[in-house]
């Protein structure tokens, strides 16, 4: 790919420190919770990482839209880089809350409505990358995924809503959480920090995929 | 080309005959560029082109568990329209099927199944007719039939297109000649002898140089 | 309204060909009594059991059946120059998700039929009482997993690997249908009140609504070649 770009040097280095801070602060500087203990901690990276693989699959969304729309391909490589990227957010977030909850709970997995939601969340991802990876045609891939894309979030929505009836109609809902300030503030910086890798990491791969692109199309002029 | 008349579209195997009928069906999506057929742009205005264009192609839009009948019966509802029985029957009379309408198309041997086809194209009215490799599979009389199909299609003022390997009076009748070859087309002027283009028969042979 | 007859035009011919055939329905019907019969062996002679389960046992045989169903859809028009050939017709492309979509549902609603008796007999569970229940989540659960899935299956249809592509895509699709149904029929089942059940048929009506507008407006972006 090259060396970096300005954009992508100063995004990574903010990004880096960024998450150092949060880290530190997350780690050392806060105190722990009294009810949870340390473990509680493991909030400060589960969280960020949730809201961002949701961020992610709707910048999908929101791509999709506009590829379908417009036709250009450009959404569709940053539709792509999002899904790719909200792939890894979304398998982070499942393993810290399976790591979260099998002190806590004693289980690695619960129905919790948003356990659920973002497992599901997963599936819909890895079905739109599996069906970029059996389409060949740049625009039938580009078409396709859109469409997949759009229905996949707009599906978003009932399914939570789905689980969340079927487990409040068989149990309480789960985890009620209190929101001391230096809590709040330091989720907070987490949440900017996992914002700026986000932003860093899609940066990178949309200047891939574009790459990529360029290459799909000369080596169809080749052929 | 002129409204009306008659273009034959000759060319090797893989040239892209077939593609080239397709498209102008609208079952192609040009990748680039346009064309517009019969007044109106395949790009932006297929559903135009579609309601006047009968298409027969080398597989076919044919049931095998439907009677013949009934795949007429089809074509014509899919294609708007109101089907009557008489009108169906005066079809398959046309096209030597009257006795086998009742008949499922699984038990049609290829040239009846040619026949049929052909008959899709009469169901319905159309301004344009495209014909892949109308020959194949048929007997002389069969053949025949094409030709004459052709004939009234120009009667009416129905533009036709055929693409074959193979000679016939309707090739021969053409007003027009071209030659595909590796993706171009090439209008023959009229005093070029068609033979050199095709076989009597089978599957045409290499054309000569040009 | 043309669409409408054209799309009722792709159902008498589907339905037509699948009566003389039976190829679909026979396979559907054979699979899913399969189905039934494995969880029957697995989940013992304990009837109790088998008729707290028997909700979810039905809808894990209809989905299993609906996607055998799905993925022959567009098949049978292989021989016949495949979806391109219904696309070759003038008009509005959304009869053919329409003519399919009806065909899907009658066929699977025909397969619900002989199931859910053979259901009620297998696990030893009296269904009559319910029937008007049981027929309301039939109803909507199918008519929603037959949206979606007739949806994707006009995507994957010219896609490599489309055995696997299908289910992948389609499961996630398909949580809140499946969850829908297979708790009202469960509550139903057990004689609930008519309370909680009627929730589930709420959220499988809106999705019905939803997916039913989504999809129609987005098939001829799906069919373009």
């Amino acid at each position: 790919m090259g060396p970096k770009t300005v954009v992508e040097k100063t995004l990574g280095g903010l990004a880096l420190l960024a998450m150092l801070a949060g880290s530190y602060v997350g780690l050392a500087v806060v105190p722990a919770d009294a009810a949870q203990g340390n473990v509680q901690r493991l909030m400060y990276v589960h969280v960020p990482a949730a809201w961002l693989s949701f961020l992610a699959f709707f910048v999908v969304f929101v791509m999709s839209v506009l590829y379908l729309i417009q036709r250009d391909p450009r959404w569709d490589h940053v539709a792509a880089s999002s899904a790719e990227i909200g792939v890894v957010f979304t398998v982070v977030t499942l393993l810290l809350g399976m790591m979260w909850g099998k002190p806590t709970w004693g289980v690695f997995w619960t129905w919790d409505p948003r356990l659920t939601t973002t497992a599901i969340l997963l599936a819909i991802y890895v079905g739109y990358m599996a069906l970029r990876s059996f389409a060949d045609d740049a625009e039938k891939r580009a078409r396709w995924s859109a469409i997949v894309g759009v229905i996949g979030f707009a599906n978003v929505p009932i399914v939570y809503m789905s689980v969340t009836w079927w487990r409040t109609l068989h149990q309480p809902p789960s985890s009620p959480r209190s929101v001391a300030p230096d809590i709040l503030w330091t989720l907070m910086l987490n949440l900017a920090a996992f914002t700026l890798v986000y932003a860093y990491l899609m940066v990178r791969r949309i200047r891939l995929s574009k790459l990529e692109g360029e290459l799909e199309k000369r080596m169809a002029y080749n052929a | 080309m002129e409204r009306g008349t008659t273009l034959c579209l000759v060319g090797p195997n893989g040239a892209g005959k077939t593609t080239l009928l397709r498209l102008v069906a609208t079952l192609l999506r040009p990748s680039g560029g346009d064309a517009h057929v019969m007044g109106h742009s395949l790009r932006d205005e297929p559903d135009e082109i579609r309601k006047r264009t009968g298409l027969l192609s080398v597989r076919g839009f044919l049931y095998d568990d439907l009677t013949a009948a009934e795949n007429l019966n089809f074509t014509m509802r899919m294609a708007g329209l109101r089907p009557s029985r008489e009108g169906i029957a005066r079809v398959l009379e046309r096209i030597g099927l009257a006795e086998v309408a009742d008949n499922r198309m699984r038990t049609f041997s290829t040239g009846m199944r040619k026949r049929l086809a052909l008959g899709q194209l009469l169901v319905r009215p159309i301004e344009l007719a495209l014909l892949d490799e109308p020959y194949s599979g048929l007997d002389s009389q069969g053949m025949r039939l094409v030709d004459e199909v052709v004939g009234e299609f120009k009667a009416a003022g129905t533009t036709v297109v055929l693409a074959s390997h193979q000679d016939g009076e309707a090739v021969r009748e053409a007003e027009q000649t071209g030659v595909l070859r590796k993706g171009h087309l090439e209008i023959l002027p009229e005093s070029e002898p068609l033979s050199r283009h095709l076989s009597v028969g089978g599957p045409a042979g290499a054309p000569g140089t040009h | 309204m043309h669409v409408l007859r054209r799309a009722w035009a792709i159902v008498w011919k589907d339905l037509l060909i699948e009566a003389r055939t039976k190829q679909s329905f026979n396979a559907m019907v054979f699979f899913a009594a399969l189905v039934l019969f494995i969880f029957s062996f697995a989940l013992g002679p304990d009837t109790e059991l088998l008729q707290k389960v028997s909700g979810g046992l039905l809808w894990v045989g209809i989905a299993f059946t609906g996607l055998l169903s799905l993925s022959r859809t567009y098949q049978n028009e292989e021989t016949s120059g495949g979806l391109e050939g219904l696309r070759a017709y003038p008009g509005d492309p959304r009869a053919i998700y329409l003519g399919k979509l009806l065909g899907n549902i009658v066929l699977l609603l025909l397969v619900e039929a002989v199931l859910f008796p053979a259901a009620g007999i297998l696990f030893q569970a009296n269904l009559w009482p319910y029937a008007g229940g049981l027929v309301a989540v039939a109803l909507l659960g199918t008519v929603g997993f037959s949206l979606v899935g007739t949806f994707y299956s006009a995507l994957t249809v010219n896609l490599r690997a489309r055995e696997v592509m299908l289910p992948l895509l389609l499961f996630p699709a398909l949580v809140p249908v499946l969850l829908g149904a297979v708790n009202a029929t469960t509550l139903i089942l057990e004689g609930d009140l008519m309370g909680e059940a009627v929730v589930w048929l709420r959220v499988l009506t809106a999705f019905d609504i939803i997916f039913f507008v989504i999809c129609i407006w987005i098939f001829p972006i799906a069919l373009e070649e």
